[in-house]
C-alpha cells in the first residue's frame, strides 16, 4: 500500500514519519484522518512513545488535550483489527510549535485494564485519567491519586461501557442521605 | 393586601385594624429573598428574570442572597444529580423557617429528558416543593408567575410545603 500511494507519501506527517523511524516496532496501525496523524500502539511502548512525542524537539507536543477511552465491545469490526481489546485509550496532543495535532490510541484488553499513566509527562493528565477511571475502569498504574471525580465515591460501576444500562442499576433509587454524610 | 379599614371613629382613617398574621404574612410576601440554586440553562433565565428587563424587584424579590441563612425563597433550576443532590439537601436545611421552594423547568422537576442513571428525577423526592414551573427552560413570565403564585400562597396564610401543620 505504501508504494501504490507514492504521491501521499510525501505529504504524510512529520509526526507519523519520525514515529516510524523512531518507534516503528510499537506502531499497530497509523492513520490521518482530516489532517490529524492517528497512531495506534502497543500498550507496553505507550509511556515511550508518549515521551519522545512531548520530549522531541521538531515535534514537541507539549498539550495533552484529552485523554479518554472507547469501549468497542459493541464494534466487531473495530475488535477485529487489535485482537479483541475491548478498550480504546485515546491521547490527543497538540504541538504548539508545529500547530499540529496527533491522536494516540492504546488498545487495552478487558482482562488486564492496567495502562502506565501520563501525570509523569503531563500534569494535566490527572483529572483525565481520573474522569477516564471513572467511566471505564481503565487503571492508570503508577497516577498519584486515583479516584473517581465525577460519580460520587461510593458509586459502583463504570456507567460509559457499554454494558452499563442507561437509567442505571438503582443507584437514583438506592440513594440515601445517610450515606452521603450530609 | 390583608389590610382593612377600621370604621370611621373621628380619626380621619388614620387608624387600620388588622391581625398580627396578616400583617406578618404581608411583609413576608413582599420581601422573598430568594436562594438560587441554578445548574444549567434554567439559571440563564432566573438571571435574565432578576435582570433590568424583567426586573423581579418589582414584586419586592431583588434582594437575592447567595447564602442560604439569610434567603426564605430556594429556586432549583437546572438538573441536579446525585452527587449534588446532598448539597441541594443541605442548603435547603440551612434556610431558616418560613421558607418555600420553586422547582424550575422540567429538568429539577421531573429530570427533564435526561433519564440516566446519573440524574435525580426530581427533587421533590427529596425536598418539599412549593411551586413547580414547566418548560424548558422556562421564560422570565413563568418564574415571574410562580413567585406570584408563592405569594398568593403566603398571602393566604397557608404553611410552606416543608412545615407540618403541627
Amino acid at each position: 500500500m505504501n508504494e501504490e500511494k507514492a504521491v501521499e507519501e510525501q505529504s504524510k506527517p512529520l509526526v507519523l514519519e519520525k514515529l516510524e523511524a523512531a518507534h516503528a516496532d510499537a506502531l499497530l496501525a497509523q492513520d490521518e484522518v482530516r489532517g490529524t496523524a492517528v497512531v495506534v500502539v502497543r500498550k507496553e511502548r505507550a509511556y515511550a512513545v508518549l515521551e519522545y512525542l512531548k520530549t522531541d524537539p521538531e515535534l514537541a507536543y507539549t498539550y495533552l488535550v484529552d485523554v479518554t477511552a472507547v469501549d468497542n465491545s459493541r464494534m466487531e469490526s473495530e475488535l477485529m483489527q487489535f485482537d479483541y481489546a475491548r478498550f480504546m485509550v485515546v491521547y490527543q496532543l497538540y504541538s504548539y510549535q508545529g500547530q499540529c495535532r496527533v491522536r494516540v490510541k492504546v488498545p487495552v484488553h478487558e482482562n488486564d485494564l492496567s495502562i502506565p499513566s501520563a501525570t509523569g509527562l503531563w500534569r494535566a493528565a490527572n483529572w483525565l485519567e481520573r474522569e477516564t477511571y471513572d467511566m471505564f475502569g481503565i487503571h492508570f498504574e503508577g497516577h498519584p491519586d486515583l479516584r473517581r471525580i465525577l460519580m460520587p465515591d461510593d458509586f459502583e460501576g463504570y456507567p460509559l461501557r457499554k454494558d452499563y444500562p442507561l437509567r442505571g442499576r438503582g443507584e437514583r433509587e438506592r440513594f440515601n442521605f445517610d450515606k452521603q454524610n450530609v | 393586601m390583608g389590610l382593612d379599614f377600621g370604621p370611621d371613629t373621628g380619626t380621619d382613617g388614620n387608624i387600620i385594624t388588622t391581625t398580627i398574621d396578616k400583617v406578618v404574612n404581608w411583609g413576608r410576601k413582599n420581601s422573598l429573598w430568594p436562594m438560587p440554586f441554578g445548574t444549567a440553562c434554567c439559571a440563564i433565565e432566573m438571571m435574565a428574570t432578576l435582570a433590568s428587563k424583567y426586573d423581579l424587584s418589582r414584586f419586592g424579590s431583588e434582594a437575592i442572597r447567595f447564602s442560604p441563612r439569610q434567603s426564605d425563597l430556594l429556586i432549583v433550576s437546572g438538573r441536579i444529580s446525585i452527587k449534588m443532590m446532598p448539597v441541594l439537601k443541605r442548603i435547603y436545611d440551612q434556610m431558616p423557617d418560613p421558607k418555600w421552594v420553586i422547582s424550575m423547568g422540567a429538568c429539577a422537576s421531573c429530570g427533564g429528558v435526561f433519564d440516566t442513571y446519573t440524574l435525580i428525577q426530581g427533587v421533590d423526592q427529596f425536598i418539599p416543593v412549593d411551586v413547580y414551573i414547566p418548560g424548558c427552560p422556562p421564560r422570565p413570565e413563568d418564574l415571574i408567575d410562580a413567585v406570584l403564585q408563592v405569594q398568593q400562597k403566603i398571602d393566604s396564610g397557608a404553611l410552606p410545603k416543608g412545615v407540618s401543620p403541627y
